[in-house]
């Protein structure tokens, strides 16, 4: 089915999806990368479809067709701040594929067997190719079959599920049918004998309940997990539709596929490391929900919350001379970003300094500050990392935290006994001043209290924070 | 209780260590208040003054030391004062009791308390009655006004139709509350001012009130104010050279210097030489602060006003607090109010004498026939200590071992991974009747997840979204999967790679484009 060609056609394409990755260290290169990967993607596609290997050329390219136009929607109508619902969607479009054609691999396994019985003749090129096995190959092949169906079918419900939880469609808070992890260990336990008796001989009804069996659990792990844990979720879903990549490519011996999904799949994992890490909790005890419990009583916060209007905050920001703004996820829901960028014009304007802080961990993606604060054209190079600003704050005279709260909770440093204790936050309470917009009084996604709303030097500016920002916006010109 | 104040015996001393305003606010405590006659006059406050505020005017110093429980006077008690206390009763006055041990020792032998007010330690809560301070205060705005006086020109510059007018130069040596003081009103009356301070944690208060920090070129560790009390100590010679050479340089630039560097307990450092005297122009002022203990400046004689053979008047004055004593008698008297608050818990005219209190104990030189001096540090440190955030500076062969050690653990690592790594590929290549074909692909895979490792930690943090959107993209490759299969004659399997085409190009167009919308949003400002 490969001939030297697309093999050739297939190197190019794996080094051209490898420099697009590589490309992504800069926001210059990166727009460089990005072609790379179109260009890889297009040889890829080109290759097997003039080759030897495909047939239904036209149909497949027309459906590529109908697929590009449903694409092409997508993607120039998405809001930025919708960016982690769309990521998680396409994730289960992946996925979904994968389990389709480890069904067709079983399926062609199964017809190429009754074939050979009947001394029939094949055709189809894959069939030709498995007709070509020896039985311990066919067996390595349903392994890798099994594997890819599985793990694409737990990415298709778990990335439908996270998809529901970004968009507001599901509750994002944690939850779990009764059971809890003991449902999705039988679920396991229960993947496991079905791939053993499939492995045996056992028919292709028990693909069908293995694949029942990961969609179950696909959709009962995301559902345990809250909304905070989001960035690692669907970094942990982009991974898996590698993963899956990964394994069809094995059952159907395409090296490309096991390239790419194998990279795909590195970099997912990689991405939620980052993530947990940033958040400092084990992989694990996201992936199994809800914060783990401290030793002890939590510190009981003293204090109140003192309001301000935005006479208060604009007058503190004509004082200014330095300004730290920390965007979160309340920016994102409120779509604020475009009076945060307008603030950030004016107040620079008049030479006062201002800049970004972002928490690799704010927002409901990786990176996603960052996207939305480039969309509302706020120059890169004034958006720093936690690590790059937070020496910098008690230098600073007024920090703006917009919408976020457990990356700037000082408990995760003052109290052991926190859920977030050893978090690493942004210090902007060493600021001269904080000001806080937030929506009402509650307390954030992890259901902590935040000691910064009750800080001396923290007045808290409620309200919505596009129409806060908006009032501000008047009285600052 | 009684509260009684003599008159200072100290020739030329015009304070009184009570006033009649202060004197109500006692009678409010509980107190009875006593008053020398004529102990207030030089400071402007009359005998009738006092009266009229309900003190009891009495003749003789002996009826007030005989009289009064509690006796509140300035200048450090002389022999014959020390000789008329008795058990019981309670001095509050200057003492200097480091340079005064022989007066510690009568004040001890006599069974009376003495408070000495320059031992008030330098704590928030005691700064009200910190005298030292009110006085340099006093001091510091004073020896402006003396140097104005001795300076035969506008402090401030104008433009007038009878000419030009530069500004009066004046430095500040030493900002402390003098120095900060004379800092304060010489701006005020409109000079440029410098002001220079071994502590260089206290440039932003010389800047805050309007002069210029004279830095040095000097590195060396800074010392922490907060070890000496926010007192300075005795420098390096390096640094003192470096300061001399400073001075040396803007000395010919200065019409004023004043000079306020004292060291607690130690003569005053010679900060201002006779060759930088030398170097200013004639009719240029010197005030000399620290004259009391020897001054900073060479030529300084103290009580004295001299004029150098170049025309420099060098002021030694030692009395400038004196020499505005209605304002220094009312601060004083103010202080000694407070400290009898302090020692007046329950507001009823007696005195308990808490040797527990911080301030209290402090201040104590001499109690029930011991002396107390020096005291114990105060359990609170008056200036918060500086945080201290320079890391140890390595050796270099620490530097170097150090980095032989992080090497070796990476070595050790990686060796590591990789032997765990081969061990897997060795164990799957075992796996009875594995085909070679598997492990060609096989290894491609691991080969793949390597490169994945080495290319995915380089990306910028910023860039996740777009990373995120670009694997999404390019896991779409399962396309090629479904383009494989659809070539069959089963229907089922032509339907189910359809919907793979399908939807891997949704993905595929999808991904690529928002990634493209994403990263063409970023711009560098």
């Amino acid at each position: 089915m490969e001939n030297a060609f697309t093999i050739a056609a297939y190197v190019v394409a794996a080094i051209l999806f490898i420099l697009s990755l590589g490309g992504l260290s800069g926001q210059e290169s990166a727009k460089r990368a990005v072609w790379y990967g179109i260009v890889g993607m297009a040889i890829a596609v080109l290759a097997t479809l003039i080759g030897p290997g495909a047939g239904l050329s036209g149909a497949s390219i027309v459906l590529i067709a109908l697929g590009a136009a449903v694409g092409y929607q997508l993607a120039t109508k998405v809001q930025m701040t919708q960016m982690p619902e769309l990521v998680a969607i396409m994730h289960s479009l992946v996925g979904l594929a994968a389990v389709f054609v480890g069904f067709n691999a079983d399926l062609t396994i199964n017809m190429v067997s009754a074939a050979k019985e009947a001394g029939d003749a094949l055709d189809g090129t894959f069939a030709l190719l498995v007709a070509k096995k020896t039985p311990v190959e066919i067996g390595i092949l349903r392994v890798e079959l099994v594997l890819g169906v599985w793990i694409g079918a737990v990415t298709f419900t778990g990335s439908v599920i996270a998809y529901g939880k970004l968009a507001g469609k599901v509750n994002s808070a944690a939850k779990q049918l009764p059971g809890g992890h003991m449902l999705n260990a039988a679920a396991a336990a229960l993947s496991v004998v079905l791939m053993i008796a499939y492995l045996g001989g056992a028919g292709s009804w028990t693909l069908l309940l293995l694949t029942a069996a990961a969609l179950f659990i696909g959709y009962h792990l995301i559902m345990g997990i809250g909304g905070a844990d989001m960035p690692v979720v669907v970094s942990m879903l982009n991974s898996y539709s590698g993963w899956a990549a990964a394994a069809i490519g094995f059952s159907l011996g395409n090296d490309l596929l096991i390239v790419v999904g194998a990279l795909v799949g590195s970099s997912g994992a990689i991405l939620s490391y980052i993530m947990c890490k940033a958040m400092n909790r084990a992989f694990v005890s996201v992936i199994l929900g809800g914060f783990g419990g401290g030793g002890g009583e939590q510190m009981a916060v003293e204090g109140e919350q003192i309001a301000i209007d935005a006479d208060g905050v604009a007058s503190a920001l004509e004082e200014a001379d330095s300004i730290i703004i920390i965007p979160g996820y309340g920016m994102a829901v409120a779509q604020a970003q475009q009076n945060v960028a307008e603030l950030t014009r004016r107040l620079r304007a008049r030479g006062k300094e201002v800049r970004f802080a972002i928490h690799p961990v704010a927002g409901r993606l990786p990176g996603h500050m960052n996207v939305l604060l480039a969309e509302a054209k706020v120059p890169y190079d004034i958006v720093l990392e936690m690590d790059e600003i937070n020496e910098d704050f008690p230098d600073t005279d007024v920090a703006i935290v917009i919408g976020s709260n457990d990356i700037v909770n000082p408990a995760a440093q003052d109290d052991p006994n926190s859920p977030i204790a050893g978090m690493p936050v942004l210090e902007c309470w060493k600021a001269k001043q904080v000001f806080v917009s937030k929506r009402g009084k509650g307390t954030g996604y992890s259901g902590i209290e935040n000691p910064l709303f009750f800080k001396d030097n923290t007045r808290m500016f409620y309200g919505d924070a596009k129409a806060s920002l908006g009032e501000l916006l008047n009285r600052i010109s | 209780m009684k509260i009684g104040t003599p008159k200072e015996i100290e020739a030329g001393e015009a304070r009184v260590a009570m006033t009649p305003d202060s004197a109500r606010a006692l009678q409010k405590l509980g107190y009875d208040c006593m008053i020398e006659s004529g102990a207030g006059v030089a400071a402007g406050f009359a005998d009738a003054l006092y009266a009229e505020a309900g003190v009891e005017v009495v003749d003789s110093a002996e009826a007030l030391w005989s009289g009064a429980d509690i006796i509140a006077k300035v200048r450090e008690p002389q022999d014959s004062e020390l000789a008329r206390l008795a058990t019981g009763k309670t001095l509050i006055s200057f003492f200097n009791p480091g340079g005064n041990a022989e007066g510690l020792e009568k004040a001890r032998a006599s069974g009376a308390n003495v408070i000495a007010m320059e031992m008030v330690p330098r704590i928030s809560r005691a700064q009200k009655m910190d005298a030292l301070s009110s006085m340099a205060n006093i001091a510091g705005y004073r020896a402006v006004i003396e140097a104005g006086n001795n300076y035969g020109r506008f402090f401030t510059g104008q433009i007038t139709a009878a000419g030009k007018v530069p500004p009066a130069k004046v430095l500040v040596v030493g900002a402390g509350v003098a120095g900060l003081a004379a800092i304060g009103t010489s701006t005020s009356l409109g000079a440029i001012t410098y002001a220079f301070d071994v502590r260089p944690e206290v440039a932003e208060q010389v800047e805050s009130m309007g002069a210029e920090f004279v830095y040095l070129d000097f590195e060396e560790e800074t010392q922490d104010g907060a070890a000496t009390g926010g007192y300075a100590s005795v420098q390096s010679e390096e640094f003192r050279n470096a300061q001399l050479a400073k001075f040396r340089e803007i000395a010919p630039d200065m019409d004023i210097v004043i000079t306020t560097a004292l060291i607690p307990n130690r003569p005053a450092p010679k900060l201002w030489l006779e060759d930088m005297v030398a170097a200013m122009k004639p009719g240029s002022v010197i005030v000399d602060l620290a004259a009391q203990q020897g001054g900073n400046v060479e030529g300084t004689v103290k009580d004295e006003k001299v004029v150098t053979d170049n025309g420099v008047t060098i002021i030694g004055y030692t009395d400038f607090a004196s020499r505005m004593a209605a304002q220094s008698s009312t601060l004083y008297a103010t202080n000694i109010r407070h400290m009898m608050t302090d020692l007046t818990p329950e507001k009823d005219g007696q005195v308990v004498h808490n040797m527990d209190d911080d301030v209290i104990r402090g201040a104590t030189v001499a109690y029930q026939g011991e002396i107390t001096f020096p005291p114990p540090p105060p359990k609170v440190q008056a200036i918060a200590a500086q945080k201290k955030e320079k890391p140890k500076e390595l050796t270099p062969e620490e530097k170097r071992a150090r980095e032989v050690a992080a090497f070796k653990a990476e070595t050790r690592s990686q060796v590591t991974l990789i032997a765990i790594g081969a061990a897997l590929l060795l164990a799957v290549s075992l796996i009875p009747g594995m085909p070679a074909s598997f492990m060609q692909h096989f290894i491609v895979f691991v080969l793949s997840v390597f490169i994945g490792f080495q290319v995915i930690w380089n990306v910028a943090h910023s860039l996740h979204t777009p990373l995120m959107a670009v694997t999404n993209a390019i896991s779409s490759i399962i396309i090629l999967g479904a383009l494989i299969q659809i070539g069959s004659s089963n229907g089922l399997i032509i339907f189910l790679s359809a919907a793979g085409v399908l939807m891997a190009s949704i993905n595929i167009f999808g991904g690529f484009l928002v990634t493209r919308r994403m990263l063409a949003m970023f711009q560098k400002s």
